[in-house]
């Protein structure tokens, strides 16, 4: 046990190495975030929120509340809330309810459909925009949070993976419910649903993911910042000519502490879910 | 079994509700008569917000029964998300347009003329009202005018160059005493220092086109020695001291170019920094660049006669001052500007000093691109030294002669 | 993005040909598995098929967005090809993906390999390393580019402080043409994570008993890494090379927030059009100077690229499963 613990000492001191490097952004996102602006600017790295001159404590929340109010972060943050939260269980259901069928009920020209989506996964989402973001115009959703929620409303990836997960299930499990009486609607609520757990939450938390995290879409389809999302919010942040590290990084902050405690809580699941996709295909 | 099938129906029947209401919303906004939709850069401080608001409830308590919906968007997506919005039918009624937009939105018919009347010239500044004529013609209201000048480190320049060589031996001698220090925060090759070098140039007595005789001018040597200006200050301003993030505040560039804007933000963020503002040192002839921000009425918007009248009453006397301050600028309305002139400050003085001189920018319809895809470019090369700036420019030059179709 | 491979595998649906026959089920079957399929469906085609093909008529035209198309025919590929005055930076935009993907693509799988690598070596702690390891994963694209624009600052970056205490000079990382590239590489690298749990996955499924052979025949772990891991790994390894290979050459979100601003930055793709990625060629193209026809025409060399991609990775399995 001892002699086994100091052979695998340098691979903890690279592991170690290794996460530091992985961490330690965040951690300068956070520092920053803290300090004054004169103070964020020192030739030697400083961690603590000290003020350059005298050296004393001087950390400040106004960062956090100046791009909160005046920057519109704060505004962004609850449409990034609400968006994702009304998109991804749509998303959901919408998915289930198709991968259930491609799974299990035959009918003509199920796997033709399919393939046809599966072959529509490959097209690049630049290639996508123009037209839908003239889609949305003709719907009447453009500059909208709608405008945001619709396009993004299902997901082939997520019909496939799901639609795989399903296919192991034991069909034993239907027939024995088909007999009793239920129809393929209790079937796919009671049955199917219920064992799908695995691979409805690793599809719910890479939508939520996705989508709290996705720029270029919002970026091209809303104008009005009273409906902007974080990232978009963070962008402009970054770019306009007020943007300076401190504030840039308490908005970053925003964008990534709410992600981080999800992938905090669920980390198991999302492992196994990426394991799980990435040796299916 | 059948009702369970529609209950599982029900997302299709969402998914059609949730366009209709999305609609249905859209629609509603553009169907009411008096509605007028306003587009503007983002607010640059929440006191900007303040000032909009107030000329906002003026306009409607003047005008009963008339709502005025503000858009607010940052500058730099603007262009995007307006060239979006005119594809569809989510124009706005009237909006600022980007100077060099104004003559293509103008010839392509996407924005309106002004009306013979609604507009009096004499009230204007010409330079602001210029940026705003196609073919003699007015397309668009100035709202505020604006230029960059020379922001100084009053503890490492003690008096502000002039001259082009007062500039050259003050950066050199700065970078000399300390090589911590960088003398001035040189533009780069990018779109924004494209958008400064003609100001540049100016100073040197030369222009970048010749609109009536279809002539570029950039590869002239007036032109290439404004460049070689640049270039000649990078050894005592290396670009690792001031491509870091606020070189100038931390006091490790004595100088910049900056806009009015910067004063405000600086001074309240870097107290300690003892700093001023002097126009741009210049060869032959004190010159600059004008920005600012020009209205237009969209074709395609509603409630014509309304626009052009909210137009007038964010540039009458009354309401120009402040609202050109909020958006950064000054006014443009001579009444206003004269009036307001003593209470701008002693820094804004220097701005005001290089309005008087500033140019427009050339009124062709693919300047943007020019801007960013060719002169930026151009500048890089002859900064980064693959080229030299005499090579860079005549190259340049040629693609834009290519691009416009221009012989010479 | 190698799923169309499993799709087409019949072989594998299981419902079979008996009960689909079974009197009365198979109509109301039909009615049911349409209706289930329809929400998707229907955003299929509004959001996906429709987008698609009108893209690929709009690469036929000239098109500002405001007024109406005009047909130009195949006008749009050939002056993106040959008329450098046109599109000066079309090639430039190519060369820089190319080259982004030739950097970023080995270095990501490296990092991933030796991160699993270390991790499949150690019980306990493995988690914790794992998670810490993921992090940069689930970050924002947005919050990525912000937050590497800041660490690579010239003056107050903490990379370029890092690297002075092993005697590195301070580099101006994101404004030096030469260095965007790996600057932007390392980016990608620290976010391996995904690439890094695949691994993971394809280590623990290698059987013991293959690895206690090499022992028995006396591999030593260099001769186990190279004649086992590394043969037992390759179609992890070529699944992760293809994906990565179709992800980098869509990078764009990172260049745009690094790349883009107003003050001393701009959209234009960093120093000397070093950063200028083929999708924010496109990009600057639709939305910035409103050549939409052009942008599309663009958008589908880029497509039948992914396709060429794709298709080179089917043959390939295809053989491997023979």
């Amino acid at each position: 046990m001892n002699q086994k613990t100091v052979r695998r000492l340098p691979i903890y001191i690279a592991l170690i190495l290794l996460a530091l490097v992985s961490v330690v952004p965040f951690v300068w996102m956070l520092a920053t975030s803290f300090k004054n602006g004169p103070d964020v600017y020192t030739q030697v790295p400083q961690l603590l929120p000290l003020d350059k001159k005298t050296g004393e404590w001087n950390p400040t929340l106004g960062n956090y509340e100046y791009v909160f109010t005046i920057s519109g972060l704060g505004t962004a943050f609850w449409n990034s809330v609400w968006i994702t939260c009304v998109l991804v269980p749509v998303k959901l259901l919408i998915d289930a309810l198709a991968a259930y069928a491609f799974a299990r009920i035959p009918f003509p020209g199920r796997d033709k459909i399919f393939v046809l989506m599966l072959a529509g996964m490959m097209v690049p989402t630049i290639t996508l925009l123009v037209p839908r973001l003239h889609v949305t115009q003709v719907l009447g959703v453009y500059d909208s949070p709608w405008g945001i929620i619709l396009p993004n409303v299902a997901s082939v990836l997520d019909i496939f993976l799901m639609r795989q997960f399903f296919r192991t299930l034991p069909v034993e499990l239907e027939e024995a419910a088909r007999i009793d009486g239920a129809g393929r609607m209790a079937i796919f609520w009671r049955v199917i649903l219920p064992l799908s757990k695995p691979v409805l939450a690793v599809v719910t938390i890479t939508s939520f993911i996705f989508h709290w995290n996705d720029l270029v879409w919002p970026l091209i389809v809303l104008n009005s910042p009273d409906f902007y999302t974080l990232p978009l919010a963070l962008q402009q942040l970054a770019s306009t000519e007020s943007g300076r590290a401190y504030y840039i990084m308490a908005g970053a902050a925003l964008a990534v502490v709410p992600v981080m405690i999800v992938l905090l809580i669920f980390q198991r699941r999302i492992m196994q879910g990426i394991a799980f996709s990435g040796l299916k295909s | 079994m059948i009702r369970r099938v529609t209950g599982a129906a029900a997302a299709a029947v969402l998914l059609a509700g949730l366009a209709a209401c999305g609609g249905g919303s859209e629609e509603g906004g553009a169907g009411s008569a008096t509605e007028l939709t306003y587009w503007m850069f983002q607010d640059r401080t929440p006191q900007a917000g303040e000032v909009v608001e107030k000329i906002r409830t003026d306009f409607e308590k003047a005008n009963p029964g008339v709502k005025v919906n503000i858009v607010k968007i940052p500058k730099d997506d603007y262009n995007t998300k307006l060239g979006s919005a005119l594809a569809g039918n989510t124009v706005p009624d009237v909006g600022i347009l980007d100077q060099p937009l104004v003559s293509r939105f103008a010839q392509e018919g996407t924005i309106k003329e002004v009306p013979a009347g609604t507009l009096n010239e004499a009230d204007f500044w010409e330079g602001a009202l210029n940026t705003n004529k196609v073919g003699g013609k007015l397309y668009g209201f100035p709202i505020d005018h604006t230029a960059v000048a020379l922001f100084y480190n009053k503890a490492l320049v003690p008096t502000p160059p002039k001259t082009w060589d007062e500039l050259k031996s003050i950066s050199a001698g700065i970078h000399q005493k300390d090589p911590k220090v960088a003398g001035i925060v040189v533009p780069k090759g990018d779109g924004y220092g494209a958008w400064m070098w003609p100001g540049v140039v100016g100073g040197n007595g030369g222009q970048m086109v010749d609109e009536a005789n279809k002539k570029i001018l950039f590869d002239q040597p007036q032109a290439v020695e404004a460049l070689q200006l640049w270039v000649d200050l990078l050894p005592s301003s290396p670009r690792e001291i001031t491509d870091s993030d606020q070189a100038f505040a931390n006091g490790l560039a004595g100088m910049m170019i900056s806009g009015p804007w910067d004063v405000a933000t600086i001074k309240d963020q870097f107290p300690d920094l003892d700093f001023s503002v002097a126009p741009l040192p210049y060869k032959t002839t004190p010159a600059g660049n004008i920005g600012g921000e020009n209205a237009v009425v969209f074709t395609k918007g509603k409630n014509e006669a309304l626009a052009w009248k909210w137009l007038q009453h964010l540039t009458n006397a009354t309401n120009n001052t402040t609202l050109a301050q909020a958006l950064g600028g000054f006014p443009v309305n001579k009444e206003a500007a004269e009036r307001d002139a003593a209470t701008f400050g002693e820094q804004q003085q220097a701005f005001l000093e290089q309005l008087k001189v500033a140019q427009a920018r050339p009124a062709i319809p693919q300047w943007i691109q020019i801007n960013d895809e060719i002169i930026a470019p151009a500048l890089e090369s002859a900064l980064s030294g693959k080229m030299t700036a005499q090579e860079s420019l005549t190259d340049a030059a040629n693609k834009t002669r290519a691009l416009l179709g221009w012989n010479s | 993005m190698a799923s169309p491979v499993v799709a087409q595998r019949p072989a594998e649906t299981p419902p079979g040909p008996g009960r689909r026959r079974r009197p009365g089920v198979g109509r109301r079957d039909h009615l049911i598995g349409w209706l289930l399929i329809a929400p998707a469906l229907v955003y299929f085609i509004i959001f996906l098929l429709y987008p698609a093909l009108a893209a690929l008529y709009y690469s036929f035209t000239e098109w500002d967005l405001h007024s109406a198309p005009i047909w130009v025919g195949l006008q749009n590929y050939t002056d993106l090809f040959f008329d450098d005055v046109k599109y000066p930076h079309f090639w430039k935009s190519i060369q820089v993906t190319l080259q982004y993907t030739l950097v970023a693509v080995p270095l990501t799988l490296i990092a991933a390999l030796g991160q699993a690598l270390l991790i499949n070596a150690i019980r306990r702690g493995s988690n914790l390393f794992r998670l810490l390891l993921f992090l940069p994963v689930v970050t924002a694209e947005a919050a990525v580019g912000a937050i590497w624009r800041w660490l690579y600052d010239p003056q107050y970056g903490l990379v370029n402080a890092v690297l002075g205490l092993v005697g590195i000079p301070r580099q101006n990382w994101l404004n030096t043409p030469e260095l965007v590239i790996p600057a932007l590489a390392f980016i990608a690298a620290w976010q391996c994570g995904i690439s890094m749990i695949i691994y993971l996955a394809g280590l623990k499924s290698i059987p013991e008993s293959i690895r206690e052979a090499a022992v028995i025949d006396g591999a030593g772990p260099v001769q186990r890494f190279f004649k086992v891991i590394v043969p037992m790994l390759r179609p992890t390894t070529f699944y992760l090379v293809v994906t990565g290979i179709i992800a980098a050459l869509q990078v764009f979100g990172l260049v745009y927030v690094i790349f883009s601003g107003g003050g001393n930055r701009s959209v234009t793709g960093g120093p000397e059009q070093s950063g200028l990625a083929y999708v924010l060629h496109i990009y600057l193209y639709a939305f910035r100077y409103n050549a939409m026809g052009a942008a599309c025409a663009m958008s589908f060399i880029l497509l039948v690229f992914i396709m060429i991609i794709t298709f080179v990775q089917f043959k390939f399995m295809k053989q491997e499963a023979s």
